[in-house]
């Protein structure tokens, strides 16, 4: 949907200058008040550029009444209200989200290990030249065939008969970006130029709990590969 | 009479030699030879052109006859005899005649051909048209090219049979067309798949080029149009389906099928939305790609083994996102429903919440749901719209936290439509109590991320003003929602961060809800003693212009009715009310 709803029409300005900046006294506005009248309108992108992020009482006490005089001023200036983030804003500040509160409870996300052991095993058939390994994005081209564990062939790009009308060529693609199966992306870029080799991948690196029904694939399949690297680009 | 005058001029040019061939003699041939077909005398034309000592005049002027005689041949369809005859008359012309000067003459025949002529003449024509092409040796590319073309324009205009009927009907023939059609090109796509080593053969690059550009018409026409899901057992064959299939042979023997599947991916970055669809759409190509991702992928290539089993689930989705969302925005039935078909095949590939948003262009996915909450809301078509709100769901859950969380506010942000709203609400919910039954925090579903989502579903687009009919899908969502928090996240615990926003809730939702009900509560209040106090025919149904759908006069409301409808808006307004009084219930007691 292109321009979808109008976004809520903005706030007006609920204190005038004088208002806001009377020092001490009955009259002037309490920080509290500035701060929660900007945490309620403002949009997230400026309370964060602003600082003006977390909970209202921390807020209230951490900024000086000039801060949040110039933001509430700044508001209003740039129009960043809420309901005013494009996809594209939302998409960058999820990436700098920034936990304010210090929770006790709160621990880091739990990332995937970096190191885990390798769901594959490569056995090399034929001797590559050992100097021309390929790195993440570039090119391979390869031929191969895979095979369940019951021996049947789900795949090749080699021409088993002699026609000559169907001769085929290598797969190309690049290598170490995510396009292929963990396993071929992991075990190709430990061959060298020439190699052939015969693996066995499990199905973590493969298809996995759902396999490729159309492809023959049933779920939690081991596929075994006879690759041969051709030429890397 | 016209035979006489056809005689005449034979003998004529009998003793003349070719070089002394006038321009009237041409014509006066073409004169007679025209007269006599259309007035029947085809055995006479087929003796003169089967005379040895004619060879060189029908080689010449040959050709003109080619419109009459097809003319002729398709006047006489029913007569055997003369339509055999017709036939040998063709086949000599084809023999004797120059092949440039006959292609022409042929297409010219196959464009002129209008609405009912159109696929008869195209299927008389495609056997002489053939063998006229392959004599063409080495300069065939261009008027492979033309003559593909000119079938291919001339089966635009007509329509696609869509339903089994249809099919078997195949009143106007396209199907039976589109069926001889690779038929046609295989003997130009074995020359090229020959010569395919050879780079210095102009001719065979020529001709690839030109099959390459047929078989990408034929996708966006009309195969995008077809139904191509297979008939049920026992029924007459589905010809455009075998036509898909024929198509995909010919790209896959010419080493184009994976090429092709993979050109449209270029990596997006800033600009995407419109502008991304001005690029995509300027791509003249587009439509016939994204059909053949369809073909490829939802219907399996027909059994054609074509697409390498190694690529990950997740680069196959970020592939045909584009062609996604080609499909989507169209708003034929027979093009969107590919379009769903196609991101839901992509999106099953994947294990629940494992997709993660570096994988893909996440803006592109993003515009993509904003395609089907689209679809969901604005699609004539109830199946569609249907399939479109749970492939959106199935876009959901197959992400991870951090997908789900953008999604979610993008949705709500932008959906505009309150049973949206409400639908995506019912998301967090659900996010938010897997969150809470984990002991660690979740990074987007509890504290501060999560708050800013909550403010969007907590609030009120026009504040206590807010016509709290339309919008009660989201509000009562929204309520159920905060209800759940309350009651799921204890004040001490606090994980979801509502107690601590329970002032700005209770300023900037709760409280203008509660202004709302009650002026609403008034004015319907009101609305109904008005109407309780003018019996009879209803005041307002005076005032309204009248409703015509389809042809018929839409019934006037009678006051009986409106009174209906306006109790059941305050049965909707006690059931946010009672909510609401919940709620109140919950935080009557905090420290906040």
């Amino acid at each position: 949907m292109a321009a979808s709803g109008l976004p809520p029409p903005p706030p007006l300005p609920p204190w005038t200058p004088e208002e806001l900046l009377l020092a001490g006294g009955g009259e002037a506005v309490p920080k509290r008040e500035i701060a929660r009248f900007l945490q309620e309108n403002a949009a997230h992108r400026f309370l964060a550029e602003h600082k003006l992020l977390g909970q209202l009482k921390n807020v209230a006490k951490t900024a000086s009444k000039e801060q949040l005089v110039a933001a509430y001023n700044r508001l209003f200036e740039t129009q960043s209200f809420k309901g005013t983030e494009s996809p594209g804003d939302v998409v960058e500040q999820v990436k700098n989200v920034q936990i304010e509160e210090a929770k006790p409870k709160e621990t880091k996300p739990q990332e995937a290990p970096e190191e885990s052991p390798p769901k594959y095993t490569k056995l090399m058939l034929k001797k590559g030249d050992k100097v021309n390994f390929p790195k993440k994005g570039d090119t391979v081209h390869c031929w191969y065939t895979g095979k369940l564990q019951d021996g049947t062939i789900f795949d090749t790009n080699i021409q088993t008969s002699s026609k000559k009308k169907k001769a085929s060529k290598p797969l190309s693609f690049k290598v170490g970006v995510g396009k292929v199966i963990r396993g071929w992306d992991e075990a190709l870029l430990t061959m060298s130029k020439g190699e052939k080799a015969h693996l066995e991948i499990e199905p973590e690196w493969a298809y996995g709990k759902k396999g490729q029904p159309e492809a023959k694939i049933p779920p939690n399949a081991k596929l075994f590969f006879e690759v041969e690297l051709v030429d890397i680009e | 009479m016209a035979e006489e005058e056809l005689r005449a001029i034979i003998q004529r040019c009998q003793i003349l030699d070719e070089e002394d061939f006038k321009g009237e003699d041409f014509d006066l041939f073409q004169v007679a030879g025209q007269k006599c077909l259309d007035e029947g005398y085809i055995a006479e034309i087929l003796e003169v052109v089967q005379n040895e000592k004619n060879t060189v005049i029908v080689k010449n002027m040959g050709w003109n006859l080619t419109g009459p005689l097809i003319r002729c041949i398709l006047k006489h369809e029913q007569d055997e005899v003369k339509r055999k005859q017709g036939l040998k008359i063709l086949d000599k012309l084809v023999q004797l005649c120059s092949p440039k000067e006959l292609v022409l003459g042929l297409l010219e025949q196959i464009e002129q051909a209008s609405g009912e002529q159109a696929c008869p003449t195209i299927l008389l024509l495609l056997e002489p048209l053939q063998e006229v092409l392959l004599k063409l040796e080495k300069k065939k590319a261009y008027s492979v090219g033309l003559a593909l073309s000119t079938i291919l324009n001339q089966l635009s205009l007509l329509p696609v049979p869509y339903t089994k009927q249809q099919l078997e009907e195949d009143k106007h023939g396209l199907g039976q067309c589109c069926v001889a059609l690779p038929w046609f090109v295989r003997p130009f796509v074995d020359e090229v798949v020959e010569h395919m080593a050879d780079s210095s053969n102009e001719d065979c690059k020529g001709l690839k080029e030109e099959l390459l550009d047929f078989c990408l018409k034929s996708m966006k026409y009309p195969l995008l149009m077809a139904d191509l899901d297979p008939l049920p057992e026992g029924i007459t064959a589905h010809p455009l389906r075998q036509f898909a299939t024929d198509i995909l042979d010919i790209l896959r023997d010419l080493r184009e099928l994976v090429p092709q599947v993979f050109s449209q991916h270029r990596s997006r970055s800033e600009n995407w939305d419109d502008e991304d669809l001005m690029e995509i759409g300027s791509n003249q190509h587009a439509d016939s790609l994204a059909c053949l991702s369809y073909m490829v992928f939802v219907q399996d290539g027909f059994g054609i083994d074509c697409f390498p089993v190694v690529f990950s689930p997740s680069y196959i989705l970020q592939n045909n996102i584009v062609h996604i969302r080609v499909l989507l925005k169209r708003q034929e039935e027979s093009v969107l429903s590919k379009g769903l078909a196609l991101l839901e095949n992509c999106l099953l590939r994947l294990q629940n919440n494992s997709l993660l948003i570096e994988s893909l262009d996440f803006k592109m996915f993003i515009a993509a749901s904003e395609d089907l909450v689209r679809v969901a809301t604005m699609c004539p078509f109830e199946l569609l719209r249907k399939k479109s709100l749970n492939t959106l769901q199935l876009c959901i859950d197959k992400f991870e936290e951090e997908g789900k969380y953008i999604l979610f506010r993008c949705l709500l942000q932008r959906s505009n439509h309150p049973g949206v709203e409400a639908y995506i609400i019912q998301n967090i919910k659900n996010q938010v109590d897997l969150s809470l039954r984990k002991t660690e925090d979740s990074k987007f579903f509890t504290g501060y991320s999560l708050v800013a989502l909550l403010d969007i579903a907590f609030s009120l687009p026009d504040g206590a003003t807010t016509d709290l009919l339309q919008n009660s899908d989201r509000i009562m969502a929204a309520l159920n929602l905060l209800r759940y928090l309350f009651i799921k996240d204890k004040e001490l615990e606090n994980r979801t961060c509502v107690w601590s926003e329970l002032q700005k809730i209770r300023q900037t939702f709760l409280k203008p809800l509660q202004i709302g009900l009650c002026m609403s509560r008034a004015h319907y209040k009101a609305e109904i003693k008005n109407r309780k106090e003018n019996k009879g025919e209803s005041h307002t149904s005076k005032k309204m212009p009248s409703v015509t759908i389809a042809g018929k006069k839409v019934a006037k409301m009678t006051s009986h009715m409106e009174l209906h409808v306006l109790q059941s808006a305050l049965v909707t307004f006690d059931l946010i009310e009672s909510i609401l009084a919940r709620v109140e219930e919950l935080t009557d007691t905090t420290c906040y």
